[in-house]
C-alpha cells in the first residue's frame, strides 16, 4: 500500500509535475498567442520532420535490432561476448560526440560522404544523416528488449513445426514473431520516444535549416534563445502530447499482440 | 583539529578582505585571448602600482546572449563585456544597470569589428564580393540568427550591403534588391550552427566554401595558420561591442571603484592597441589611425543605425514577418 503510494508520488514528481509546469508556463501569454506560436510554419515543419525521421528510424531499428538480437542469441561466433557488450556503447557516448563522429565518418569531407555527394546523395546535413544519428542513439533499445524474450523462448514449438514440414520463414512468421512482437513493440516505443527528444547529435549532424533539416528540439532551442519561451514551451507541450498518444497506441498494440501470442 | 581548521578558515577570510579585491567579468567568447593575455594582466599591474592592492579576476566567456541571460538569472558579474548592445540593454531593463552606461566618449563601446567573408587559402572559388556568394557552386556558412548574435550581424551585413549597393547605383535604397540578395545567399547555406565559434569550427573542418564571420575571428585564424583566408567586402556593417559596469553587483561587492577603473582602463590607448593586436578595430580614433593599414576602412561601411537600430531590426528583419524569416519560408516553398 505504502509502496504503491510512494511509486505514484515518484512518478508524479519526476514526470507529471514538470509537464504541468511547462504547460502552465506556456499558457502564461494567453491562448491566442500560444496558438500563433504553435502553428507558425517553421514550428509545424519541424514537428513534421521530427515525426517522419523518428518513424523511419523506428522501422529500421525494429528490423536491424531484432536481427541483431537473433544473431546474438541463436548463434555462436568468436568475440560474441565483446559484441554483446558493445551493443550498449551508444548509451555511454555523449550525444554531441555521436554527432561529431558521424560528421567525421560520413560528412562531405570523408571518403564515404564525398563519394556519395558526387553521386548526388547527401548524408550529413540532410535527412539520411538525421535518421542515422537517431538510429545510433536508439540502437540498444530494440536489441535489449528482444534479447531476453528470445533467450527464454521455448524451442519446442519451433521444432514441432519443423517436424510437421513448415519452412523456416513460416516458422518465423507464425511462431517466433508473435512471441517476440510485444518485446519488439516495447523497443519500438522506447526508440521512438528517444528519437523525438534527441538534440545533441542532431544539432551537429542535421544542418538545422528551417523547413528543411530543422527538427522540433532544435526549433524549441532556437525559440528559447530568441526570447520566445512561450513559443518554445508551447511546441514542447504539443510534442509531449503527440508522443503520449503514440505511446498509448503502441501500448494498446502490445496488449493486443500479447493476447494473440503463440500460447 | 576542528579548532585549527576554524582558525585557518577565519585567517583566510580576513586577509582576503583587506588586501585583495575580486572583480568578476562576464564576457562573450571572442575577446577571451585579448582579456586573458593582455588587458587583465596589464590592469592588475596598473592597479597594484597605483593603490598597492592586488585584483583577483574571475572571468566567464560564453555566447553573448547566454551571458546576458546568466547575469539576469543571478551570475554576479561586476562588468559585462558583450557582443550586442541589446544584451547589455537587457541588464538595464532588469534593473541591474542603473547608470547611463553610454555616457562615455565611446558611447559605451570598447571594441569594433566588421563582418568579413572568409574562404579557403588561395581563394579557389574566386570570391570577391557578396554577389559571388549567390553563385550556384558556392556553399555559404553562418550560424542561426535564432541562437547567435554573430549571425544577426552577418544577416544585417548582407541585407544592408544590398541596400547600400543599390543606393550607390541608383541613389535610392532598393529593398527588393537587398531582399533578393539575402535570399540568394541564404539559399546556399547548408548548415546553420548554434554560435559563431561553432560555425568557424565547421568551416575549419572542411564544410562550405565561404564563411561569414567577425573580422577578428578570421584574422586570428589566419594568423594561426588555420584553413582560412578572408576579404573585407566594400559594403559591410560596423560591429560595435559594449562594456558596462553592473551597478547592482558592484554595490553588493563593494568594488565599484575598481570596476569603473577597469572599464576606463580598457578604453585607454594601450589597451586599445592590445585589442588591435588580437584582431579588433579600435574605438579610439588615434589608435585606429595607427592601425589603419591593418584595418582598412570599407568604402561603403554602415552601422546598425543605417538599418534603423536594433529594435527596428529585430522586428523588420528577424521578427515573425521579418525579411529573413520570410526569405527562409519562401526558400522552403520553392
Amino acid at each position: 500500500m505504502v509502496l504503491r503510494g510512494l511509486s505514484f508520488f515518484y512518478v508524479g514528481l519526476l514526470i507529471i509535475l514538470p509537464i504541468l509546469a511547462i504547460s502552465a508556463e506556456a499558457l502564461k501569454g494567453g491562448f491566442p498567442n500560444l496558438w500563433t506560436n504553435i502553428t507558425a510554419p517553421a514550428a509545424l515543419a519541424s514537428l513534421k520532420l521530427t515525426f517522419l525521421t523518428a518513424f523511419m528510424m523506428v522501422i529500421l531499428n525494429v528490423i536491424t535490432g531484432t536481427a541483431t538480437a537473433w544473431v546474438l542469441v541463436r548463434y555462436e561466433f568468436p568475440f560474441k561476448n565483446l559484441m554483446n557488450a558493445l551493443i550498449d556503447l551508444p548509451f555511454a557516448i555523449p550525444t554531441v560526440v555521436t554527432g561529431i563522429m558521424l560528421v567525421a565518418l560520413y560528412g562531405p569531407n570523408s571518403p564515404v560522404g564525398g563519394f556519395m555527394e558526387k553521386k548526388g546523395i547527401d548524408i550529413i546535413f540532410a535527412r539520411p544523416g538525421i535518421i542515422m544519428a537517431l538510429l545510433y542513439v536508439s540502437f540498444p533499445f530494440v536489441v535489449r528488449a528482444v534479447q531476453p524474450v528470445l533467450q527464454e523462448m521455448d524451442k519446442d514449438m519451433e521444432e514441432a513445426a519443423k517436424t510437421l514440414g513448415a519452412r523456416p520463414f513460416t516458422i518465423f512468421r507464425r511462431i517466433v514473431l508473435p512471441t517476440l512482437l510485444p518485446a519488439v513493440l516495447t523497443g519500438a516505443a522506447l526508440s521512438f520516444s528517444r528519437a523525438i527528444g534527441e538534440f545533441g547529435s542532431i544539432a551537429i549532424v542535421s544542418g538545422n535549416i528551417p523547413f528543411k533539416t530543422q527538427v522540433a528540439s532544435v526549433y524549441v532551442y532556437g525559440e528559447l534563445e530568441s526570447y520566445n519561451p512561450q513559443g518554445a514551451l508551447g511546441l514542447s507541450v504539443v510534442l509531449l502530447l503527440c508522443s503520449l498518444l503514440i505511446l498509448i497506441f503502441l501500448n494498446r498494440l502490445q496488449v493486443w499482440s500479447r493476447k494473440h501470442a503463440a500460447a | 583539529m576542528i579548532g585549527v581548521t576554524l582558525f585557518a578558515c577565519q585567517g583566510g577570510k580576513t586577509s582576503g578582505t583587506t588586501n585583495d579585491v575580486t572583480l568578476t567579468l562576464g564576457a562573450y567568447t571572442v575577446p577571451k585571448e585579448a582579456y586573458e593575455k593582455e588587458i587583465i594582466p596589464a590592469f592588475q599591474k596598473y592597479w597594484l602600482d597605483k593603490t598597492g592592492r592586488s585584483v583577483r579576476f574571475e572571468e566567464s566567456y560564453i555566447a553573448s546572449g547566454a551571458q546576458s541571460r546568466a547575469i539576469v538569472a543571478g551570475f554576479e558579474a561586476d562588468i559585462a563585456a558583450l557582443s550586442l548592445k541589446k544584451d547589455v540593454e537587457r541588464l538595464r531593463d532588469e534593473g541591474l544597470i542603473t547608470h547611463d552606461w553610454t555616457d562615455i566618449r565611446t558611447r559605451g563601446f570598447v571594441t569594433r569589428s566588421v563582418v568579413v567573408i572568409a574562404f579557403r587559402p588561395g581563394n579557389p572559388k574566386s570570391i570577391r564580393d557578396w554577389t559571388d556568394l549567390t553563385r550556384e557552386d558556392v556553399e555559404v556558412l553562418y550560424p542561426s540568427p535564432k541562437t547567435s548574435g554573430g549571425a544577426m550581424w552577418d544577416v544585417n551585413a548582407v541585407y544592408g550591403a544590398g541596400l547600400k549597393l543599390s543606393e550607390a547605383e541608383t541613389g535610392a535604397r532598393d529593398e527588393l534588391q537587398a531582399r533578393e540578395l539575402l535570399k540568394a545567399v541564404q539559399k546556399n547555406v547548408r548548415v546553420m550552427d548554434k554560435s559563431g565559434r561553432a560555425s568557424v569550427t565547421t568551416f575549419e573542418n572542411g564544410v562550405g566554401d565561404a564563411l561569414l564571420t567577425y573580422e577578428n575571428e578570421a584574422m586570428l585564424r589566419r594568423l594561426q595558420g588555420r584553413n582560412m583566408d578572408y576579404i573585407v567586402p566594400d559594403a559591410t556593417i560596423l560591429i560595435e561591442n559594449p562594456i558596462a559596469v553592473i551597478d547592482a553587483n558592484v554595490e553588493k561587492h563593494g568594488n565599484r571603484e575598481v570596476a569603473e577603473a577597469f572599464v576606463e582602463f580598457a578604453l585607454r590607448p594601450e589597451s586599445q592597441r592590445a585589442f588591435a593586436r588580437y584582431g579588433f578595430r579600435s574605438v579610439d580614433d588615434a589608435v585606429a589611425v595607427e592601425f589603419a593599414d591593418k584595418y582598412p576602412r570599407p568604402k561603403h561601411l554602415f552601422d546598425i543605425g543605417y538599418l534603423g537600430g536594433w529594435d527596428e531590426v529585430h522586428t523588420t528583419i528577424f521578427g515573425p514577418e521579418g525579411v529573413w524569416t520570410q526569405v527562409v519560408k519562401e526558400l522552403a516553398d520553392e
